[in-house]
């Protein structure tokens, strides 16, 4: 980042502490409900639970990873939980026993995902659509694509080694979560190291500014909804191998939940600031409140309410911090 | 607006399939191909579309005769979900039977396009309704509308605070009752439940919640120590259950989720933990795959609603009422328990 000082004067770029920033508050918030959960019942800080913990965060996190790269952009990707359904079809129908090795069905999840995701791109970069009105055409498109090619009803008897994506370990740790590491990673990386990573903050800031400075915007767009997509159709994948099954009526709602994880951990709705180890935190922190709430077996109405506050009040302690 | 106006005359006897065609290969085509240098591109693009898809309808009303043939329109909660999907195949299986038309709309779960699709069934000067409702009061609208118009309508799976011209469902209070009384047995009377409801202040998440907490009554020595909602959803259900085990361990003893999708997701955390042959897992429903698993021995119990029977009353009750031939107001169709030693039975 240090590398590009034209990009970073009034672009919003973040300085390295306004990057921390989020983090902290957002590491003090989970360390407190941690002490809470943990005082309150003495089986939430167990290996056991952990692993629970992260393993149901991680489909949430591959997703929220996915839709800070066009969060980042300014813009903002529905289409996620749709995109979930459909992978999920599409993989799981390749996935029966004895039909083609495991490989083909996970990268036709992906791939598809990814071919939504430039779908997406298309329609924001050269039909200068809304991205909340591209990926809502998005969204209610691939639901229904998801329900015409699984005639409504889930595709099931999918074989051991795709299944292992969802419920497989690797020395002790979940494959899904090892998933979630390796996204995450990727995604740092990419952020931090590459152009590109720059690029995507510098359009999110101002996007007359990256232009004027001969950054190619369009292809900046198309990456990061390519790349959504793409890892959405990983998440409909990891979603398919853990329930067993690819259900045309799955995801619905997660592109909230994903959006909500990006923007805890510290990424602008407008665009210019954030990052992956934020959105993990965040995804970390909505997981941590589901896994609590169900452990205290607080009744659902009760749950929703709270749920709805702490999400609210972990982004008010964040923003009045970062403020100051 | 324009989609279910587009989707209604071409539908045929073809079901909900219908909207492949409609939506499909053909319309999208002709939007993008020479239509595309008009000079407001977007408007005229658009028009291209509705034209196609009117046009698509139209054809397909021509080719076939269906000059005497009484019609039913049909408004299904949701054709997203498997056993709704169940009941509409068995609904067009049967009027194809009875040689009468069905006109099928989705209402998406949402009774506000349940009524609107009902008002177009009155425009259209259909023949007779099925209405398998959203919601007891909200889809209330839609049943008050159609009688209002002269036309017969039969609830069908579900039921309003209207008063129908007939009702076919089962009590789903019942079926709740029926899984209660099975894990009551296989524990002797005596053990802690777990129990996962469906998306809260839905008629059947209330009902099935009412009738297990009845039929518990009878069993003292029956604890339920925890209950809380995944909302019909597999991989929630999933979580849930590992959030259980995490809390209860093994003093969980049974576990009964209001439809199979929570069932099939409980299993999974059960098995994964190991705890199979400890605790006793039970659905309603049976679903395709609950049967399989119930054949497997994987799943204890499923309780069978009977979508065919559902299905097939509520179309002959639906002709009768267009002859004018006396009905039942209430037609119910009995819940069935479903175990290793009858799975068979219901397995196609």
């Amino acid at each position: 980042m240090t590398e590009a000082p034209v990009l970073g004067m009034g672009l919003g770029m973040p300085s390295r502490l306004r990057r921390l920033g989020p983090r902290v508050g957002l590491a003090a918030a989970l360390v407190l409900l941690f002490a809470a959960l943990s005082l309150a019942r003495p089986n939430f800080l167990t290996v056991a639970n952990l692993i629970n913990l992260v393993r149901q965060i991680s489909i949430n996190g591959i997703l929220a990873v996915g839709v800070t790269f066009v969060l980042l952009t300014g813009g903002v990707d529905l289409s996620l939980g749709s995109l979930v359904a459909l992978t999920g079809v599409a993989a799981a129908s390749f996935a029966h026993p004895g039909q083609f090795p495991v490989i083909v069905p996970v990268a036709i999840g992906i791939l598809a995902g990814a071919a939504c995701g430039v779908l997406n791109g298309v329609v924001v970069t050269r039909g200068r659509v809304a991205p909340f009105i591209a990926t809502l055409g998005m969204m209610t498109a691939a639901r229904g694509l998801a329900l015409l090619i699984s005639e409504g009803k889930p595709v099931s008897n999918l074989r051991g080694s795709f299944t292992v994506i969802g419920s497989g370990q690797v020395w002790g740790v979940p494959v899904p979560v090892l998933v979630l590491c390796l996204v995450a990673l990727a995604a740092s990386v990419v952020l931090r190291k590459f152009r590109m990573g720059r690029y995507l903050y510098a359009v999110g800031g101002n996007q007359s500014a990256a232009r004027a400075s001969g950054v190619r915007v369009n292809r900046v767009k198309m990456f990061a909804y390519t790349l959504c997509g793409a890892l959405a159709g990983l998440a409909g994948v990891v979603l398919a191998a853990r329930i067993t099954t690819g259900q045309p009526n799955a995801g619905a709602g997660y592109e909230l939940d994903a959006i909500a994880a990006a923007v805890i951990g510290g990424t602008s709705l407008s665009g210019g600031t954030g990052g992956a180890g934020g959105t993990v935190l965040g995804a970390l922190l909505m997981g941590v409140i589901n896994n609590g709430l169900d452990l205290l077996n607080v009744p659902s109405y009760y749950q929703q309410i709270v749920k709805g506050v702490i999400i609210v009040g972990a982004v008010w302690m964040d923003r009045s911090r970062q403020n100051k | 607006m324009m989609r279910s106006n587009a989707r209604l005359p071409g539908h045929g006897g073809s079901g909900y399939r219908g909207d492949q065609d409609v939506e499909g290969p053909g319309a999208p085509r002709r939007v993008s191909g020479r239509q595309a240098r008009v000079p407001a591109p977007h408007c005229a693009a658009l028009t291209v579309l509705v034209l196609a898809l009117l046009g698509c309808g139209r054809t397909a009303e021509n080719t076939k005769n269906v000059a005497k043939q009484p019609v039913i329109g049909v408004s299904m909660m949701n054709l997203s979900n498997e056993f709704i999907v169940m009941l509409n195949r068995e609904m067009e299986a049967r009027a194809k039977q009875l040689g009468v038309r069905l006109i099928v709309n989705d209402a998406e779960r949402s009774a506000e396009k349940q009524i609107q699709q009902v008002e177009s069934f009155a425009a259209q000067r259909v023949d007779a309704i099925i209405l398998n409702p959203c919601e007891v009061e909200a889809s209330s609208p839609a049943v008050d509308r159609a009688l209002a118009d002269g036309i017969p309508i039969v609830n069908v799976n579900s039921e309003t605070r209207s008063a129908p011209s007939a009702f076919v469902g089962s009590h789903d209070e019942e079926a709740a009752r029926i899984a209660i009384e099975y894990i009551a047995k296989r524990l002797g009377g005596k053990g802690n439940l777990v129990m996962m409801h469906g998306f809260m202040g839905q008629a059947a998440q209330i009902k099935r919640d009412r009738g297990a907490r009845e039929a518990l009554r009878k069993y003292p020595g029956l604890i339920l120590i925890a209950d809380q909602t995944a909302e019909w959803d597999r991989a929630k259900a999933m979580t849930l259950m590992e959030n259980w085990i995490q809390s209860y361990g093994e003093k969980i003893n049974a576990v009964f989720a209001q439809n199979d999708e929570m069932a099939m997701g409980a299993l999974m955390a059960i098995e994964q933990a190991k705890l199979r042959d400890k605790i006793v897992t039970v659905g309603v429903d049976s679903i395709a795959d609950a049967l399989e698993a119930v054949k497997a021995g994987r799943l204890d119990a499923t309780v069978f609603q009977d979508a065919r029977g559902q299905a097939a009353a509520a179309v002959e009750t639906a002709v009768k009422l267009i002859h004018k031939q006396p009905v039942d107001r209430e037609v119910y169709i009995p819940f069935q328990l479903v175990t290793k030693e009858n799975v068979a039975r219901y397995l196609k």
